[in-house]
């Protein structure tokens, strides 16, 4: 329970560049080095986080759910906005003077394209076992791609997802 | 200080509690919301603080919109409004969360579930893909800042997430101070 209050704490406090950048980190800790979601699931409780309200990384209580119930949901939760909650209330004061230097501010800028670049790890890595179901399944993730490029709701798009994913289950 | 006449503790909290149930479609929408409900409608902040308080947050690390609202929430009522704030901004999102968890845990391994579950799993690549695709335009502005994240695409796969983020914020930093632009 410290464990994951400990980690989400750390995902939570890198997460340059808002919320979506972390994703890879969080992929890291709950799937490759510690093992508690199947590569699966976790790319079940990322469609959940699109399609919930508020920030994507509301995920830390889906992982903490799977990891210890409703009080490690609750301990994720708590530990992810932490940092990032206590920072921003206290940037009237210090921060806010802090956030005057090019220096910090260029941290800032530096740690969150790099973050956004990590995505293409997490993209590889939820990508995967949907290649190894078949290639041409890829083509559906492009699909969903290109319709949200056209402003469709996430939302949506996943609803429909998992609707033709259900009618061909039933079928197949 | 815009606001004077700030609102009691649970005001605010029944206020954020409702806007986190409907805060969909990431940062934007979110503080249109905001923007919406606190500035427009309640006349409790100024269209100044919002943008003030999106300016610092986006610094800082962690999610924007939560840090908005707390910063929000600190103008309003002090350090008491902004953990009220923020607490009840993210717990529509978090009860949501923690119901679906529970809901996939106890899912019957019928092959419609398997499929609609893959389904899921494909739409997500897709919808992370254009994440990732918006967040590059937002955050790689100019050619180094483009080169860092072609790095971060490359090491990622190699160094772990944590060293990439704070060595490139590292760089950052320093590649500032010698511009002499601190």
């Amino acid at each position: 329970m410290l464990e994951l209050f400990l980690r989400f704490l750390v995902v939570g406090a890198t997460a340059f560049g808002g919320g979506g950048t972390a994703l890879p980190l969080v992929e890291r800790i709950t799937v490759a080095e510690t093992a508690w979601l199947t590569p699966q699931q976790f790319a079940v409780g990322v469609g959940f986080a699109y399609a919930t309200p508020g920030p994507i990384l509301i995920l830390a209580a889906f992982v903490g759910f799977h990891v210890a119930g409703l009080a490690g949901a609750l301990t994720a939760t708590v530990g992810v906005f932490a940092v990032p909650v206590l920072l921003a209330a206290g940037s009237a004061g210090v921060v806010a003077r802090l956030n005057r230097y090019a220096r910090f501010r260029a941290f800032g800028r530096f740690a969150a394209a790099a973050a956004v670049g990590l995505l293409a790890v997490t993209l590889v890595a939820l990508a995967h076992p949907v290649y190894e179901l078949h290639p041409a399944l890829l083509a559906g993730a492009a699909v969903v791609f290109a319709a949200d490029r056209f402003g469709l709701s996430p939302v949506l798009l996943l609803v429909i997802a998992a609707g033709l994913g259900a009618s061909v289950g039933a079928t197949a | 200080m815009s606001a004077k006449v700030g609102p009691s503790l649970p005001t605010l909290a029944w206020v954020l509690l409702r806007l986190g149930a409907v805060a969909f479609g990431g940062l934007g929408a979110t503080l249109a919301l905001l923007q919406r409900q606190l500035v427009d409608r309640r006349g409790w902040l100024q269209e100044r603080d919002i943008s003030e308080a999106l300016a610092i947050t986006k610094a800082l690390p962690g999610s924007t919109g939560i840090q908005v609202v707390a910063y929000l929430g600190c103008r309003l009522r002090g350090w008491p409004g902004a953990l009220v704030a923020a607490t009840a901004f993210i717990a529509p999102a978090a009860a949501l969360m923690i119901v679906a968890a529970a809901a996939t845990l106890a899912l019957p391994s019928q092959p419609w579930v398997t499929g609609a579950l893959i389904g899921v799993q494909i739409g997500v690549v897709g919808l992370l893909a254009a994440s990732m695709w918006r967040l590059a335009r937002s955050e790689a502005k100019g050619r180094m800042l483009t080169a860092v994240l072609l790095a971060g695409c490359v090491l990622g796969f190699f160094v772990p997430a944590l060293v990439v983020v704070v060595g490139a914020g590292l760089i950052g930093a320093l590649t500032a101070v010698e511009r002499g632009d601190a």
